[in-house]
């Protein structure tokens, strides 16, 4: 009875990685005739259900926001703060009547690292209005599918680091209505998500 | 005839550097910095210029620090979608070019914090190149990405 869900997550995991590898091709030119359209599998955004330091929270719960979310881990010494960095300048170019009306959420794909307590943390040191979630593998596998982020644990042999976890560094903006509206490269400028989440606030769309 | 040996074996072993080939020029180290960090963070990294004015190429091979209890070369790529953070043996650092190291690149690891990194704090950096010579380097702590300090609090 146990094993299901495990077996459902290996599965979901491994048709996953299989559309990672092969089907998956963001800003890539295609080889004609040798893959499918990106177009056909674009993510489709959607809810989804994770654990913060004060209990569970779901995206939805965040309906009539804009949200940016952003996966990544704290054991990560660039990629993240970097980005983290930015939306939180970001969050400080808002007037406070619009930045009631954003919600960033942190979700890390390391929970054996980064408990909901260090993520608040964490979270907070960027900016106090960021929310660190997480969860577990097959709860952060269904978020990550919804949205397209692609996450992978790589065991470093050579390196005191143990064990890295390469992901997509995408920010993905989720509008009021909890439709996926924009998924933002890496380091985009705090310029470019201050006019994406103005473009999507409650009363634009 | 023995004073001369003496300065004959003398003036030979001072000629010996020359004779040698060309003495390896110092690795230029500009601009360095160390990522200020959130408290409990154990990982950060610092970035620089590092210049070789020589006309051989050398490499960067190794670094250390009181501040963390590991220190190695990293690097990032792209690959598949997914921003990839690999430690790399050596970085080469051509003859009479400059390779930078900066965010989301080639970067120099501490892992292990032993001292909290705030903006501000200076750490030293040892840095090992490839035929053994070191350099010290003092790099300031600087936040992440200059945050303007905000006028209000909310």
């Amino acid at each position: 009875m146990r094993k299901a869900p495990a077996v459902v997550a290996v599965v979901a995991l491994a048709v996953l990685l299989a559309w990672l590898l092969y089907g998956w091709h963001p800003g890539v030119e295609q080889a004609a005739g040798h893959r499918p359209l990106v177009l056909a599998e674009r993510p489709t955004g959607g809810d989804f259900r994770l654990h913060g330091a004060d209990g569970p929270v779901a995206l939805s719960r965040f309906r009539g926001k804009v949200v940016l979310l952003y996966f990544g881990y704290t054991w990560c010494p660039d990629i993240c703060p970097t980005n983290l960095a930015i939306i939180a300048l970001a969050l400080r170019a808002l007037e406070p009547a619009e930045r009631e009306q954003v919600q960033v959420m942190f979700v890390s794909v390391d929970p054996q690292r980064d408990t909901p307590e260090r993520l608040r943390d964490y979270a907070a040191y960027f900016h106090p209005d960021i929310l660190g979630v997480t969860g577990s593998d097959a709860e952060l596998a269904q978020a990550a599918a919804l949205y397209g982020a692609a996450y992978r644990r790589s065991e470093q042999s050579d390196s005191a680091m143990g064990y890295i976890v390469d992901h997509s560094a995408y920010t993905y903006v989720v509008d009021p209505r909890g439709r996926l509206v924009a998924t933002l490269e890496h380091a985009t400028p705090s310029e470019t998500l201050v006019a994406t989440i103005r473009a999507h606030l409650p009363g634009k769309d | 005839m023995y004073h001369r040996a003496v300065i004959l074996v003398l003036s030979v072993l001072a000629v010996m550097p020359v004779l040698a080939g060309e003495p390896a020029a110092n690795i230029q180290v500009a601009n360095p910095y160390v990522r200020a960090v959130p408290p409990g963070q154990p990982n950060s990294a610092a970035f620089m210029e590092l210049t070789n004015p020589g006309e051989a190429d050398r490499a960067l091979i190794a670094a250390s620090s009181a501040a963390a209890e590991t220190v190695e070369l990293h690097t990032h790529t792209m690959v598949d979608g997914m921003m990839q953070m690999r430690r790399v043996e050596r970085i080469d650092l051509p003859a009479g070019e400059t390779v930078t190291l900066a965010p989301g690149g080639l970067h120099v690891m501490l892992i292990g914090l032993t001292v909290p990194l705030a903006p501000g704090d200076r750490i030293a950096l040892t840095l090992t190149f490839d035929e053994g010579s070191e350099e010290q380097v003092s790099a300031p702590v600087r936040a992440i990405a200059a945050v303007p300090m905000p006028h209000q609090h909310h």
